[in-house]
């Protein structure tokens, strides 16, 4: 069972990604899917549009599972494993959370069970590039998002202008040399393959 | 180990980000199609956005929100004023009642402010367009305005109450 998530600001597109993503991994049913879900604001919007399109989800609320609430993330992956034993589990955490402890809470929950820990995937909304990161506090926690990423997706490519997506492109870069970063479009399906590939292949440690 | 968020509360707060949610359940004399409620999301969840903005936030987070009738469900949300609204779902047929779960996360004013803007976005465009607020109630996970269970829902909720009987 790989645990790969999905991470991002508020507004990226994550449910969005999440939905399209998961659809492609199953591959007609052929792969075992779970989906979880993280929201603060204490009603699961996402989580009941999640529900509807028939995927296995899991709603973790009262907190954020790269902190307050990371020993019931945790135990969610656990219990998801046991009882379900999915090939993936594609984690959705809150737009604030940050990837290095989500993936740190993800690990705990492979300590007696067969889970293997997949990219830290970031999306960045390339309609707000600008926005993202010059916000006055929250433009340090778009770069720690950005700086934790092995892999970054820059979001929205169907409406997002060129010199938008150029200057997000260049930004992130530059924060992160290390990952990888292209295009995606949920609405389209650009990257989509190229995302799921990497999925697949992915060691980490590696 | 990262030493990082091991101080007791959400890395959230830190940054100054709250949440608000409430479910509410509001009717209207004649009935609604999928283009007016639609219309009527978006307007407000801008009109949320902007109410937060006035009451002195630096960022929307989202404005989010989930509206269940027995036609089917939509759902609509913005990221700010300036990026304008979105919705998508089908309704089809009109229908005189409507749930509506809401869900607001915004950067640089407190919870109680967020709260107050939301439900003022809420009642404002609510009465504009003629709806009846019939309940109304925060934090909820739905629960008795959720109509359609999922099977597994059901069955533990059942369970539970088995197990409340008994003993
Ligand atoms: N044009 C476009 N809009 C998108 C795309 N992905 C998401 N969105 C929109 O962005 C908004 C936020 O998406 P959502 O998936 O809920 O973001 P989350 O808050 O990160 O989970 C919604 O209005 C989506 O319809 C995309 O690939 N293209
Ligand atoms: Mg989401």
């Amino acid at each position: 069972m790989k645990i790969t998530q999905i991470a991002g600001f508020l507004g990226c597109g994550k449910t969005t990604l999440l939905l399209r993503l998961s659809d492609e991994l199953a591959e007609g049913g052929k792969t075992k899917v779970a989906l979880v879900v993280n929201e603060i604001g204490e009603i699961p919007v996402d989580g009941k549009v999640i529900e509807e399109s028939g995927m296995r989800v899991k709603d973790i609320g009262g907190g954020c599972i790269c902190c307050e609430v990371a020993s019931t993330f945790a135990k969610t992956v656990y219990s998801l494993y046991k009882d379900f034993s999915p090939d993936h589990v594609l984690v959705e955490p809150t737009g604030v959370a940050v990837p290095k402890q989500v993936k740190q809470a993800a690990a705990m929950s492979g300590r007696d069970a067969d889970i293997v820990l997949g990219p830290a995937v970031v999306l960045f909304d390339a309609t707000r590039p600008a926005e993202l990161l010059d916000m006055d506090m929250l433009g340090r926690l778009v770069v720690t998002q950005v700086k934790d990423a092995d892999i970054i997706t820059i979001s929205k490519a169907d409406i997002a202008e060129e010199a938008d997506m150029a200057m997000a492109e260049e930004k992130v870069r530059e924060l992160n040399p290390r990952a990888e970063i292209f295009r995606v479009s949920s609405f389209t399906g650009l990257g989509f393959e190229h995302l799921k590939q990497d999925i697949l292949d992915w060691k980490e440690g590696a | 180990m990262d030493d990082a968020g091991e101080n007791g509360h959400g890395c959230y707060t830190e940054h100054g980000v709250s949440g608000y949610g409430v479910a509410i359940k509001l009717s209207h004399d004649q009935t609604m199609d999928e283009a007016w409620i639609k219309s009527m999301a978006e307007e407000m969840m801008v009109r949320v956005a902007d109410l937060c903005m006035e009451h002195g936030a630096n960022a929307i987070g989202h404005i989010k929100a989930h509206v269940r009738t027995s036609a089917g469900t939509v759902k609509a949300d913005t990221i700010g004023t300036s990026h304008g609204a979105y919705s998508q779902g089908t309704i089809s047929q009109p229908v005189h009642e409507l749930y509506m779960a809401v869900n607001s996360i915004v950067q640089g004013i407190k919870e109680h402010v967020v709260a107050e803007a939301t439900l003022d976005g809420i009642h404002q465009v609510a009465e504009e367009r003629g709806l009846h607020v019939i309940k109304e109630k925060e934090h909820t996970y739905f629960d008795e305005f959720d109509f359609v269970k999922s099977d597994e829902e059901f069955r533990r909720e059942f369970q539970e109450q088995l197990e409340k009987s008994e003993g």
